[in-house]
């Protein structure tokens, strides 16, 4: 197997062969075009000579956990080495005793803010909820939450999942709770918003994606900017996509990295996590378009070219929700979507 | 109803009446459209990518597409093969010998609509992947857990069908028959029963493949290169690929099937023992 | 016409010895064998795990919280959705395969409908629900097409996708080919004879269907039907791309505690699934009622 140096990672020399002797990476949950993983999996295997099993991309971050449950005296390649979670679910993961801690070289310019201080789990790349626009199909693109709720955008806008199950869309309501004059402590204000889209006839209720949004079904969607950019990139214009990061209601989703207690190739989780945590993996992920939690350290040193930087989205006055924030609103907005927001109680207009 | 066999042999067909026959191609139609509307949308919505066709030569000559694809043909292939070995002496003994056990071979065959896949993958799981058995860890274990679990979706349709095949044979006659002239099991299977019921082992056999082909749940839980999963990532992630990709492996599917079809013509002869009605 | 070889059958164990009968059970060995090991272990798992917590101690709880307002509301809204599209899917089902079988259409139809009808059987989840959006959306195919060309606005006159309706409409397309395979043999089975011998003796068309092939035909199909209530009870991936889990079904929500990131109770999970189980096995037991029923005439 031909090793590809990739600049930027210098692994460890007995990491690296105690690594190839297990020979595998296993992850789990990680799409190709989420945060320029696709890539960087492709670079890693090729740097170190590994190879690297994709498990579930299209997981959740509760199957990431499931999956490490269920797997604890399996070898096999359904377990997962190492997991890539929403903010709530890292202390989740160390409550169940799924982790196990390591601190890679690079701990000390993690942004402390976002790391678990005993080192089991650590704060890797966050986005901003922004609005996906097809431009062939809105001309007057919307600049805020507030926008949305005008009759021109009737049936229009549609979230990228189930509010009651998947976490984009979950925190979706709870942004826009942001800008509708509510808090980080009471998403209330989010449900509220969505009964008034849902009124209006703006909402569409089904799971948006790159189809739809190029199809004009949902010309309007609610995702991740990460995500929106690379939906732009990959349409190139067919049709053309603006990715508006709202004005008021800026919320900034955290993901957080972890290995296996029960990773059935340590060493290889270990290298993955020095490969994320070096200049190399950070420019991959910001490459993605996934603001990374080394970033105040790369820019100190200059080390993110000037078109990527330009790239990245304006996150100022963006808000993170504590991991108690998060877990209430999740609470709040699973338990009383349907009967507030729901299809069949809203006198929808169709 | 003695005298039918005669009355079959001698009267020429007729023509049916021109209303029930409107009747039936209006139906017809309509299912036609229902059918094709969908694919159509779907067939016009890949075609909008650029540079014109991209997501038809994409999908062709992207290797993700052809490995998943033919991963989940040679398991589909695999599965049929076993289900039949599995199913046909099983519906034929029931039939023959042991009609007392029909409630509980059926009930059997109906579980698999009724347990959702997740469940029976975690089951699985938690059976073969964890010590002792670790099967997981072989490199084809994961394969044969996955052509078990996919012989059980299979059930229902296969043994339906060849059970209804052989419900329209004369299975008893044809045994007795074959026996006293020196056949033992195996080559009555074979020889008799199996070339009659060459239209339910082409049925069974077709909804076989395209429940394999199209199954999701099971293949991404047991970490398998199936090409639902591969179906499902790119639908969520990508636009035009996706339109072409359904297209694509809906008309390849359609085409297999056909082959299977044509190939399992043959000779249409059906033996029937005379005086048995 | 079949009372002797009625007596041929029941003679045939009786007249040997006692032993052959055991033996006879043991040829059934390899089946079940491998339902065991395939199917029918996960399930003793399923029922073992609906009774236990998180930490794995022995509850009751599980069965407990079925009796919350939404999960009573999503084995309802299943079984709305599966008997509507297994009647209305097995009605339309049952009068294509007539069509290209018996209804005089040109022969090279009725292969065409079976294999196509073994493809689009399976074709589900997320491209299916992509298919009908763009058929069937607000800018779909059909939907500009009716707009454009007729005036007919058939979001304004009520019709929504996303919705129970909608996915309906959706699951048909599952439905109409599972029953049109599954019909097709029976449909076979009534024979072009009897359908002669009956215009021979002055019967039209209308009493044929009433006197001969609906009697014959009707316990195949309502068991059919029943067959198709459990495909649409199971299936979920297509309502949750469709309806982003606005229709609430028994499959959602059993997956959104299996997997997803939310609510992660996986004894409740194991316990809904019992739950369907159940209610399969009452439809289960009606089916093979009708089986015995339909036995009488196709054998």
């Amino acid at each position: 197997m031909s090793i590809v140096p990739v600049t930027g990672f210098t692994p460890d020399a007995t990491l690296l062969a105690a690594a190839q002797k297990e020979g595998t990476l296993n992850v789990i949950a990680l799409p190709p075009d989420w945060c320029n993983y696709g890539p960087m999996i492709t670079a890693f295997a090729g740097a170190t000579g590994l190879k690297v099993n994709s498990i579930t991309p299209d997981a959740g971050s509760g199957d990431e956990l499931t999956a490490i449950t269920s797997n604890k005296t399996n070898a096999g390649p359904q377990a997962p080495d190492v997991i890539d979670v929403g903010y709530s679910f890292g202390a989740q993961a160390v409550q169940q005793g799924l982790l196990q801690a390591y601190k890679v070289s690079t701990w000390s310019t993690i942004d402390p803010k976002t790391v678990d201080p005993n080192g089991m789990w650590y704060g890797d790349y966050y986005g901003v909820l922004s609005f996906a626009v097809n431009t062939q199909v809105v001309k007057d693109v919307p600049q805020d939450w507030s926008d949305l709720l005008k009759p021109e955008y009737a049936h229009q806008i549609a979230l990228a999942g189930d509010p009651t199950a998947s976490n984009q869309a979950i925190q979706s309501v709870e942004a826009s709770a942001l800008g509708n004059g509510g808090t980080l402590d009471n998403a209330q204000a989010g449900l509220d918003f969505f009964k008034k889209l849902q009124q209006a006839g703006n909402f569409v209720p089904t799971v948006g994606g790159q189809g739809t949004l190029a199809s004009g079904e949902t010309p309007i969607l609610i995702t991740w900017n990460y995500l929106a950019q690379s939906y732009s990139d990959a349409l190139k214009g067919n049709p053309a996509v603006q990715v508006v990061i709202p004005k008021t209601g800026r919320f900034g989703g955290i993901y957080v990295q972890g290995i296996s207690a029960y990773a059935p190739h340590p060493n290889a989780a270990k290298l993955w996590e020095e490969y994320l945590y070096s200049d190399a993996g950070q420019i991959g992920w910001l490459t993605g378009y996934c603001y990374t939690t080394r970033f105040a350290d790369l820019v100190s040193r200059n080390a993110i070219p000037a078109p990527l930087k330009a790239k990245l989205p304006d996150d100022t006055g963006v808000v993170f929700p504590s991991a108690d924030q998060l877990t209430a609103s999740k609470t709040l907005i699973t338990g009383n979507w349907k009967s507030q927001v729901g299809v069949s109680v809203a006198t929808a207009k169709p | 109803m003695t005298s039918s066999g005669a009355v079959a042999a001698t009267k020429p067909s007729r023509s049916r009446p021109s209303p029930a026959r409107f009747f039936w191609w209006v139906v017809f139609i309509l299912g036609v459209l229902y059918f094709f509307l969908p694919l159509l949308a779907t067939l016009l919505f890949a075609l909008r990518s650029q540079p014109f066709l991209s997501a038809f030569t994409d999908t062709l000559t992207a290797s993700d597409f052809w490995s998943a694809l033919g991963y989940s043909f040679v398991i589909g292939i695999i599965t049929i093969i076993i289900s039949v070995v599995l199913i046909l002496p099983t519906a034929f003994w029931v039939r023959l010998r042991v009609p007392r056990a029909r409630p509980f071979v059926e009930f059997i065959t109906l579980l698999p609509f009724v347990i959702p896949p997740v469940v029976i993958v975690f089951g699985l799981l938690q059976m073969y992947a964890n010590k002792p058995l670790s099967l997981t860890t072989a490199p084809y274990g994961s394969d044969l857990l996955l052509i078990g679990a996919y012989v059980v979706l299979s059930l229902p349709y296969m043994y339906r069908s060849i059970d209804a095949g052989l419900r329209t044979l004369d299975i008893l006659t044809l045994t007795e028959a074959a026996q006293s002239m020196g056949a033992g099991w195996g080559r009555i299977l074979v020889q008799i029963i199996l070339p009659n019921l060459r239209v339910s082992l082409l049925s069974g056999a077709f909804l076989t493949l395209a429940i394999v082909v199209g199954e999701y749940t099971i293949a991404s839980f047991l970490a398998r290169p199936a090409f639902g999963p591969f179906i499902a990532l790119i639908g969520r992630n990508e636009a035009y690929r996706p339109a072409a990709v359904a297209i694509i492996s809906f008309g390849l599917t359609w085409l297999a099937m056909g082959v299977i079809a044509v190939i399992g013509r043959g000779s249409r002869t059906r033996i029937r023992v005379v005086g048995a009605h | 016409m079949t009372a002797p070889a009625q007596t041929l059958v029941q003679g045939a164990p009786e007249a040997r010895p006692g032993r052959r009968r055991n033996l006879n059970f043991l040829g059934l060995a390899p089946f079940f064998i491998f339902a065991a090991l395939f199917l029918l272990i996960p399930v003793v798992f399923l029922v073992v795990g609906s009774l236990q917590d998180a930490q794995g101690n022995p509850t009751l709880a599980n069965y407990g919280d079925l009796s919350q307002n939404f999960i009573i509301d999503a084995y309802v809204t299943s079984i709305r959705v599966s008997l509507l599209t297994a009647i209305a899917g097995g009605l339309f089902g049952f009068l294509l395969a007539y069509a290209v079988i018996l209804g005089g259409l040109p022969s090279f139809l009725r292969p065409a409908l079976m294999t196509f009808s073994g493809v689009a059987s399976n074709f589900a989840g997320v491209p299916l629900a992509l298919a009908f959006i763009f058929t069937l959306g607000h800018v779909g195919l059909v939907t500009k097409f009716l707009l454009d060309s007729f005036g007919i606005d058939i979001y304004g006159g009520g019709f929504n996708l996303y919705s129970e309706v909608g996915l309906d409409v959706v699951y048909m397309y599952f439905q109409f080919p599972l029953m049109v395979l599954i019909m097709a043999p029976a449909i076979d089975g009534l024979r072009q004879d009897w359908r002669e011998a009956s215009a021979n003796l002055g019967a039209t068309p209308a009493e044929y269907w009433r006197h001969i092939a609906l009697p014959i035909l009707t316990p195949t199909l309502l068991g059919t039907m029943i067959l198709l209530f459990g495909n649409s009870f199971g299936a979920q991936a297509t309502a949750y791309v469709l309806t982003a889990g606005q229709v609430n079904l028994v499959t959602l929500v059993i997956s959104a505690q299996m997997s997803g990131d939310v609510l992660h109770n996986v004894g409740l999970g194991y316990s809904l699934a019992v739950g369907m189980i159940a209610i399969m096995a009452v439809a289960i037991f009606f089916y093979t009622l009708l089986q015995r029923r339909s036995e009488r005439w196709l054998r």
